[in-house]
């Protein structure tokens, strides 16, 4: 017995010795990733690795492909849910309160201004990021099928990031975050302008009542501020958690990166000269990856021209992601994020002006609330959503501006998109619209002419003329992306930089009154 | 594909070059570090961590002891940085109170720049060194005060009187210790205002007087009269160790103010309420027309010389301030800023403004003419004409003051013109009493000469003119300045109400008749080279004829 019990305690002690070694064979089963094989099957094995393929095809790691936009917007997430945790121990969201503990975050939590700051560039880089990672998608004809589902996926996403920048932009309680949040909050309003020019708002009031869903209140208050907050930390980034991982699933489902049919021979051999090579034949099918419906990546086709993930892929993602990290840090450290006075319901920011991704809203809103707060917006999402459906063609996909027109319809795009859009606030600025020359006009005459409505009237013509033109829905639908990102582009610079007090016209702030 | 692995350690290596500095800098770089760094106490180097003092009742957390080390609680710091340095002794203790409830600021900054308040987006920035004692304007409203001319007088009463060979008063004098025996010096005066004096402090002087045998209380004491008594009583009932704002006060006290603003419980409605200007925020403010830097305090000063300038669409005349005046002025529109405070830290002199309507001038009736009336009516009552403004009439020429009866004058403060700018200032909340009405009618008697007014024996309404005349005449004669239906204009209105129901027929014959010496209203009764005169019963028809206008009007009250 005395031996039995020797030995058993024996046997735990070696239990004991050899379990840091156990435990990193429990981890890494397939043996420590130092062959592709053993690469393999740890990217495979991985929950959060395997959504990657184990193999990427070299045409998807070249810069030029995505130019990393998917993963700086990925980035730029990761840094905004670390730094936004760590501000959550010190924010406490009720009016007054909410503004000192952002005057304790600025000046006396330890290094809290800096990671303030980085949440708030890493924020804006993502909404840049996101809108320039769509423009790549589209210009590179890359939503066509069998990537339909998950160009919707993706203009979910946008939203969700909009409605995440915009939730954390109340938080502060400064003037700045009251303001625009009201201005926002009357653009959710804007319906009213219809119902108003019809006379049914007391029976149908659709945008006072999405106005205070938003607010919870008839006011931005304390209502407001606990919604957005919610909204904020956990609803938000759970949707956009979930999207996300809809997203980059569906990337490997849909057969990777979208490439050109001849990406094989463009790209040549190169992927024989990268180490680490494929040398090994692989030691088992993937059995469940073979029965999954569609085409999956490296099975049946051959390992030619692609790499495998680990290292290639991840060297690049992880690049991107530390590239992302350098330029959130530096502009943390180069810029302060706003913080004006507390927020006061008295006194009105003049200008009061929305997130700068809304400015362009806005300034059609100074013209027309629906046209700016629902027609247009609504028009743009249905066209977005509706353009893998609608583009039903093969040509150039996978290449930046591929499919009929090219190059030259995306310059004649670009010439006409800020030609039109910067000629038609000029004419509004300067001769002003219809409001200034007759006084007395109905609002729905206005709401249906306005520079907004002109200016998309405009972009449609020209679209149309383009689809006639080269007989492809394709080349419209450059035309139209591209003359509608112009719009964008111009009506946000001038609705950020050149919109002073009463939203007139000013070329530079010095020239607002009064200073 | 290496460049995406240069890409990796390049980037890295740059984040963590960036984290080291951010991380250097937040420890080692920042201001108060090195302050207190180099501050020592008497046990030796002080610990360097964040100070501050928090008042959760004023609702303040003042980080300022964090650079402002010697005034942080239970330090006792030694060094030579200025910034470390003790807090000069004052009534409120800082520990208590915190800094920004006094000296404003941004009390959760811990940068200079910041918690100085001088920065874009910060209401309060701190008031400079020369107006701190507007601070007081925080919680404390100074009551009784009177205009500067007399303020003067009962100041140089006080050191004529040589009280300052015993007493203290704002860290003067107390150099005389009239018993060796005890040692004591008179008391500390510098605070009377707000924990009050004996009232009886002449007769216990006195007393004190015969019982001394040492002979210092016979030779530093002597009988005083009683005029200077009243004013020795009331300069004590102003100090509060804020002299400069209460020659401030004084000097708004003095000019007019309160016949268009209103502080607290009482003034004219024709301009802003004041009650809280001095709360600005100095970044909202148009500073287009002030030289200088961009402060609340510049461009209070710019108001007061060029009000139009400064506010677009301002009603504000030109006062012709000199530039002293303009400084206490600011000084005092700086001070009012009355925040709402916890009942428990109300001090008392704001508990009566608030809740009882204390007076915040002296009820005397120079005060009260020189605050509320004279802006209008001229320091010397001879009225005003300000640019772009009908004049304001003159109350202390010799026809007016022999015509108008002490009542007609209390009638017309008491219930003013409806509609004109002159306002019932009895008829009013908090409104001027009858005794101090009589005061400032006793004052314009006394400024205008002491004239008093010729007895009217006849009855308050005679006149039986032709009243059509009458109007015939007045169309001819006085319509051009008094207005066709006598609605006023360069000249005073006459279809007012409140005029024609104080004034008696032989008031408004005289007054035609007689005309106001000083003003361009001539006697009627005297030719002149572009009219003859009128006869007594062409006047009486005018009369007649004004008496028909006020019937056309609705009495008011009856």
């Amino acid at each position: 017995m005395e031996k039995a019990e020797s030995s058993a305690l024996k046997e735990i002690w070696g239990n004991l010795v050899a379990s840091p070694r156990r435990i990193y064979e429990a981890a890494f089963r397939s043996g420590a990733p130092k062959t592709d094989r053993t690469r393999s099957s740890f990217v495979f094995g991985n929950v959060f690795l395997h959504l990657h393929s184990v193999r990427t095809h070299i045409w998807s790691l070249k810069w030029s492909t995505t130019m990393g936009l998917g993963i700086i917007s990925t980035a730029a997430f990761l840094i905004t849910l670390v730094t936004g945790i760590l501000l959550m121990f010190y924010y406490k969201p009720y009016p007054d309160v909410a503004y000192q503990s952002m005057k304790d975050i600025h000046f006396v939590v330890p290094t809290g201004r800096f990671i303030r700051n980085i949440h708030r560039w890493a924020a804006n880089v993502m909404v840049v990021a996101v809108i320039l990672h769509m423009a790549r998608t589209f210009f590179t004809a890359s939503y066509r099928k069998p990537r339909e589902f998950n160009w919707l996926i993706g203009w979910g996403l946008l939203v969700t990031t909009l409605a995440l920048s915009f939730t954390g932009y109340l938080l502060p309680w400064d003037q700045l975050a009251y303001w625009a949040i009201t201005i926002g909050a009357n653009i959710a309003q804007s319906p009213r302008e219809i119902t108003d020019a019809l006379g049914i708002t007391q029976y149908f009031d659709i945008g006072g009542l999405q106005r205070t869903i938003l607010l919870g209140s008839d006011e931005v208050g304390a209502e407001a501020l606990i919604r957005f907050y919610l909204l904020h930390v956990m609803i938000l980034p759970l949707i956009l958690v979930m999207l996300m991982a809809v997203h980059f699933w569906r990337i490997r489902k849909d057969g990777g990166i979208a490439r050109p049919d001849d990406a094989d021979e463009i790209v040549g051999n190169e992927a024989k000269s990268s180490y680490p090579v494929f040398t090994e034949q692989p030691e088992k099918t993937y059995h469940l990856a073979a029965i999954v419906k569609g085409r999956t990546p490296a099975v049946g086709s051959g390992p030619e021209n692609t790499l495998p993930s680990m290292p290639h892929l991840f060297y690049a993602e992880l690049g991107v992601l530390m590239l992302t990290t350098l330029i959130c840090l530096a502009l943390a450290l180069i810029s302060d994020a706003p913080l004006k006075e507390i927020a006061n319901p008295l006194v009105p920011e003049n200008p009061a002006k929305a997130p700068w991704y809304f400015l362009g809203l806005q300034e059609i809103v100074s013209f027309s609330a629906f046209t700016g707060g629902i027609g247009i917006p609504a028009l743009v999402w249905i066209g977005l959503g509706l353009i893998p459906f609608l583009d039903r063609e093969k040509e150039g996909t996978g290449r930046w501006l591929g499919g009929p027109g090219g190059r030259n319809l995306f310059l004649w795009s670009l010439l006409i998109g800020f030609g039109a859009s910067v000629g038609i606030e000029a004419f509004a600025i300067y001769f002003g619209w219809l409001r200034e020359w007759f006084p007395d006009i109905p609002q729905l005459a206005i709401t249906v002419i306005n520079p907004g409505t002109v200016l998309t009237a405009i972009y449609a013509a020209y679209s149309i003329y383009v689809v006639r033109k080269y007989g492809s829905t394709r080349a419209g639908a450059v035309a139209l992306f591209t003359c509608f990102l112009c719009g964008f582009i111009v009506l946000t610079v001038v609705g950020t930089y050149f919109r002073g007090p009463n939203w007139e016209f000013y070329w530079t702030p010095s020239d607002w009154p009064g200073h | 594909m290496k460049k995406n692995k240069y890409l990796l350690l390049i980037s890295s290596l740059g984040v963590f070059a960036l984290l080291v500095y951010a991380a250097v800098s937040e420890n080692f770089f920042k201001e108060w570090h090195s302050i207190q760094a180099g501050a020592k106490t008497s046990e030796g180097p002080l610990d360097v961590r964040l100070r501050q003092i928090i008042n959760p009742s004023l609702g303040t957390t003042d980080r300022c002891v964090t650079c402002h080390i010697g005034m942080a609680p239970g330090e006792t710091v030694v060094s030579d940085l200025k910034v470390a340095a003790p807090h000069p002794p004052v009534v409120h203790s800082p520990t208590e109170m915190g800094c920004t409830t006094c000296h404003s600021g941004q009390g959760l900054a811990t940068e200079k720049l910041d918690a100085h308040g001088d920065v874009e987006f910060w209401p309060e920035p701190m008031l400079s060194a020369k107006y701190a004692y507007a601070s007081c304007g925080t919680c404390h409203v100074p009551l009784e005060v009177p205009n500067s001319a007399r303020l003067e007088l009962a100041r140089k009463t006080f050191e004529r009187l040589d009280c300052y060979a015993c007493h203290r008063l704002d860290g003067r004098g107390g150099t005389l210790r009239p018993s060796p025996s005890t040692g004591m010096e008179g008391p500390d005066l510098s605070h009377t205002g707000i924990k009050g004096f004996d009232a009886n402090w002449y007769p216990a002087h006195l007393a004190k007087k015969e019982a001394d045998t040492s002979g210092l209380w016979a030779n530093s004491f002597g009988e005083v009269n009683d005029a200077d008594r009243a004013l020795l009583d009331q300069f004590l009932g102003l100090q509060m160790g804020a002299p400069l704002l209460i020659r401030a006060k004084a000097e708004y006290n003095s000019v007019g103010c309160t016949g268009c603003h209103v502080t607290g419980n009482f003034g004219g409605e024709t301009g802003v309420d004041l009650s809280r200007v001095g709360e600005k925020d100095p970044n909202r403010l148009d500073y287009s027309a002030v030289e200088g830097e961009h402060t609340y305090q510049n461009w209070i000063a710019q108001h007061f010389r060029l009000p139009l300038s400064t506010v677009q669409g301002s009603q504000m005349p030109d006062l012709a301030l000199s530039e002293p005046q303009i400084d206490l002025l600011t000084m005092y529109v700086l001070s009012l800023r009355r925040r709402s405070v916890p009942d428990i830290w109300l001090p008392k002199d704001r508990v009566r403004a608030m809740r009882f309507g204390a007076r915040e001038f002296a009820s005397d009736g120079e005060t009260i003419f020189k605050a509320v009336c004279s802006s209008c009516h001229g320091a010397d009552g001879k009225g005003v004409r300000y640019p772009g403004l009908p004049p304001y009439p003159s109350i202390t020429n010799t026809e007016f003051l022999e015509l108008a009866s002490d009542d007609f004058i209390a009638a017309t403060i008491k219930g003013g013109r409806p509609g004109r700018p002159m306002l019932a200032w009895g008829d009013r909340q908090n409104g001027f009493t009858a005794e101090e009405i009589s005061a400032v009618v006793a004052y314009i008697r006394a400024i205008g000469g002491g004239i008093v007014p010729i007895p009217d024996t006849r009855p308050a309404r005679w006149a039986a003119g032709d009243a059509k005349a009458g109007n015939r005449l007045f169309l001819a004669n006085c319509a051009g300045c008094h207005g066709s239906m006598g609605e006023g204009g360069e000249g005073p209105a006459l279809n007012n109400p409140g005029l024609l129901n104080a004034a008696t027929d032989t008031f408004l014959f005289e007054t035609i008749a007689r005309g106001r010496s000083g003003t361009v209203m001539k006697g009627f009764r005297i030719p002149s080279p572009t009219r003859r005169a009128l006869t007594d019963r062409e006047i009486e028809s005018v009369v007649t004829y004004l008496r028909s206008l006020g019937a056309k009007q609705k009495r008011p009250g009856g």
